[in-house]
């Protein structure tokens, strides 16, 4: 399923970095092992994957989370059979990754990264970076759950029971902490 | 049922987000309105969580602050020569310590199925079985001494296969459960390894699916597939000897 979001604007894509056959074009020659196609796959799509990145695993663990996804979708292209767009299913195999990521993230860490309190602090150190800045950094900081579906659901536009799904949770909880994380995020809004 | 849950005296908490979302029933939503007209503390959280939501879906993306491409070429880069190696057991062991708390969580059923796929396919049983589907009455000496053996069906040809695409599914979806827990140059070399062999494989799958009979792109893809498992077998191996205990 593609997943639009109103009013984003599409991560640009230098000219040089597209080719005449667009993205079906790059991902047949990147199956049979060309560099090159994937590398202009890679600045086609990277936007949008490093923006979910930092979304769910946070900036010191974004960059890493994206070239996993992108060596992961190297390996998985043989296996992409063109029932949806490339970047769909992309976006699809990173939030796996993400989510993969995170789990050892919190199993490392052994608690949730951040509590209620600390996500209250946060618009205050970044406020002079501009509200979009201060609100990605607030939604990096709510509880682990929380931000998951929050992202999933309010950014990237999936609906509960895929969310429910993809998290191995009902769609009832899904929804409570969607609600959780949209009260704590207007706090966020509330205080710039 | 989100929608039953809305009652005239309480505050609306969580249906707040299901009113935003269109989620209630009407009869919640007229219940849900009827609070809101009342109760300026409610419309006050709709009108926040709305901007939560507006804002939310107006997040533009960017790209990193570096190029990001240089780690990931390096990755899927055509790996070194086989055979990889794998750090010596002892080296991952912290000094001082006889045991190692055991770094991965194969099931014993994820075992068994990497040990009967890896007896079946490393002994040319991929080879032997498409080559004998394919090419029916096609003189061909296996790989490994495997013998050509002709008057073996597409079936079981396509079940081998089917067993190889499970097997190797099954070690690789486990081996990403585990990269957390890996060493991370082993995980770079098991995936440029994996990299380069799944870019070979989904080769010869086309061409073979444009030329079926063709001798040569059967047992090349055998190969590659043999290629796969030896890999992943390593890897196994590795799990195997720690799972166990083994020295």
């Amino acid at each position: 399923m593609e997943h639009s979001r109103p009013g984003v604007t599409p991560t640009s894509v230098p000219e040089s970095a597209r080719s005449p056959g667009g993205d079906a074009g790059d991902v047949a020659l990147a199956a049979a092992g060309d560099a090159a196609a994937f590398r202009r796959l890679y600045e086609a799509h990277v936007g949008r994957v490093h923006s979910l990145a930092r979304r769910m695993v946070g900036c010191d663990h974004a960059d890493e989370a994206t070239q996993d996804a992108f060596v992961r979708a190297w390996r998985k292209l043989g296996s992409f059979r063109g029932e949806s767009a490339f970047g769909t299913w992309l976006f699809r195999l990173a939030v796996n990754v993400m989510l993969t990521r995170r789990a050892q993230l919190a199993t490392r860490r052994g608690r949730e990264v951040v509590d209620d309190e600390l996500l209250a602090q946060q618009p205050d150190r970044v406020r002079s970076r501009g509200l979009g800045l201060d609100f990605e950094t607030a939604i990096v900081a709510l509880p682990e759950g929380a931000r998951q579906v929050f992202v999933l659901h309010d950014v990237e536009g999936y609906t509960h029971e895929e969310i429910a799904t993809l998290l191995g949770v009902t769609s009832g909880t899904s929804k409570a902490q969607l609600h959780r994380a949209r009260m704590l995020m207007r706090r966020v809004l509330a205080k710039g | 049922m989100t929608g039953t849950r809305v009652t005239g005296g309480d505050h609306l908490d969580q249906d707040l987000s299901a009113y935003l979302d269109d989620e209630l029933g009407a009869a919640g939503r007229a219940r849900a309105d009827a609070h809101l007209a009342a109760c300026a503390g409610c419309r006050d959280a709709l009108a926040g969580l709305r901007d939560v939501v507006a804002t939310a879906r107006s997040l533009e993306d960017r790209g990193p602050a570096t190029d990001l491409w240089r780690g990931i070429e390096r990755r899927i880069a055509p790996p070194p020569p086989l055979p990889f190696v794998l750090p010596p057991r002892a080296a991952r062991r912290p000094p001082g310590r006889l045991r190692v708390v055991r770094q991965f969580s194969f099931t014993l059923p994820q075992l068994a199925s990497a040990a009967a796929i890896v007896a079946v396919l490393s002994g040319g049983g991929v080879w032997w079985a498409m080559s004998g589907a394919r090419n029916a009455g096609v003189a061909a000496t296996a790989p490994d001494g495997a013998g050509a053996a002709g008057g073996m069906g597409a079936t079981a040809a396509e079940f081998e296969v089917r067993r190889y695409d499970a097997a190797a599914a099954d070690l690789e979806r486990v081996l990403d459960q585990n990269r957390g827990r890996l060493d991370p140059e082993t995980v770079r070399t098991v995936e440029a390894n994996l990299a380069a062999i799944d870019a070979a494989i989904a080769s010869a799958r086309r061409a073979l699916a444009a030329d079926p009979a063709n001798p040569y792109l059967s047992g090349h893809l055998a190969e590659q597939m043999q290629r796969k498992i030896r890999v992943l077998q390593r890897a196994a191996d590795a799990v195997t000897a720690d799972y166990t205990g083994a020295s």
